[in-house]
């Protein structure tokens, strides 16, 4: 057994519980992340300056106030991800953080009414088993404990 | 694509994935030496530069090219993380994990492309 499973198990025993569940706050990272990404694209796209070289920077972005709204939650989101951290090992963590890849496309779908193309679908199926894989071996640890 | 918006796309992932390994060195030597241990304090610093340089080169990318163009360079950073996780962490990593996050970033840029 290599170093980071002894840490691990003993850290998933001495974790909290509520709030500070780290499944929880990893969930809660996801939904800050899920928004930001939305507002970030909205706010760069409305101040967008593409004949400008300092715009590669992505400085100018600041003007708009829903980049800041993004920033907020980026902190928020970054703040339950160190904490997610501290318990669960980035090969885990990391991988299942991705579940906002298809959150955006299914939310589209859902709230705004918009067509999902067969590739797309075969897209989120692939990205649904690859969670399905990568989440096995966490009920594997929580089972053990 | 220019080589000038290739460039841009790289260093954005390199010092997203780097910086998120970082971190996660930050956060275990918080849990084993504590929040004020110096070498805490400067992985974090470096962590959160490393972040904080990803986020602008994101944001100039977005102005100039779509989400959906842009997520299929963010989907590697799954598979990339994964390996330099066990390899830098020493991280278990077993076929599963390996296989679950190569689907991932398949389906990522499967819905990126469609």
């Amino acid at each position: 057994m290599r170093r980071d499973d002894g840490g691990l198990k003993k850290r998933m025993q001495n974790r909290t519980s509520g709030f500070g569940n780290p499944w929880l706050q990893l969930a809660l990272s996801v939904i800050c992340v899920f928004v930001s990404e939305l507002l970030l694209k909205r706010g760069a796209t409305d101040v967008a300056e593409p004949d400008s070289g300092w715009s590669w920077t992505g400085v100018n972005g600041l003007a708009s106030p829903l980049v800041w709204w993004a920033i907020l939650l980026i902190i928020a989101s970054f703040i339950s991800w160190l904490y997610v951290l501290r318990y669960i090992p980035l090969t885990i963590a990391f991988p299942l953080s991705r579940v906002v890849d298809i959150l955006v496309p299914l939310g589209c779908w859902i709230f705004l009414g918009e067509t999902i193309s067969t590739l797309r679908w075969c897209g989120i199926a692939l990205v649904v088993l690859g969670l399905a894989l990568v989440a096995k071996p966490v009920a594997q640890i929580e089972e053990r404990l | 694509m220019s080589f000038l918006a290739f460039f841009f796309i790289v260093a954005s992932l390199l010092s997203f994935v780097v910086a998120q390994i970082v971190v996660k060195r930050a956060m275990e030597f918080s849990a084993s030496h504590g929040f004020r241990s110096s070498q805490f304090i400067s992985l974090m610093i470096i962590g959160i530069f490393l972040m904080t340089i990803s986020f602008f080169l994101t944001l100039g990318l977005l102005q100039r090219f779509d989400l959906s163009y842009l997520y299929p360079f963010q989907g590697l950073s799954v598979i990339m993380i994964t390996v330099m996780a066990a390899v830098l962490l020493k991280e278990k990593l077993n076929l599963q994990l390996t296989i679950g996050s190569l689907l991932i970033t398949v389906g990522i840029v499967l819905v990126s492309l469609s």
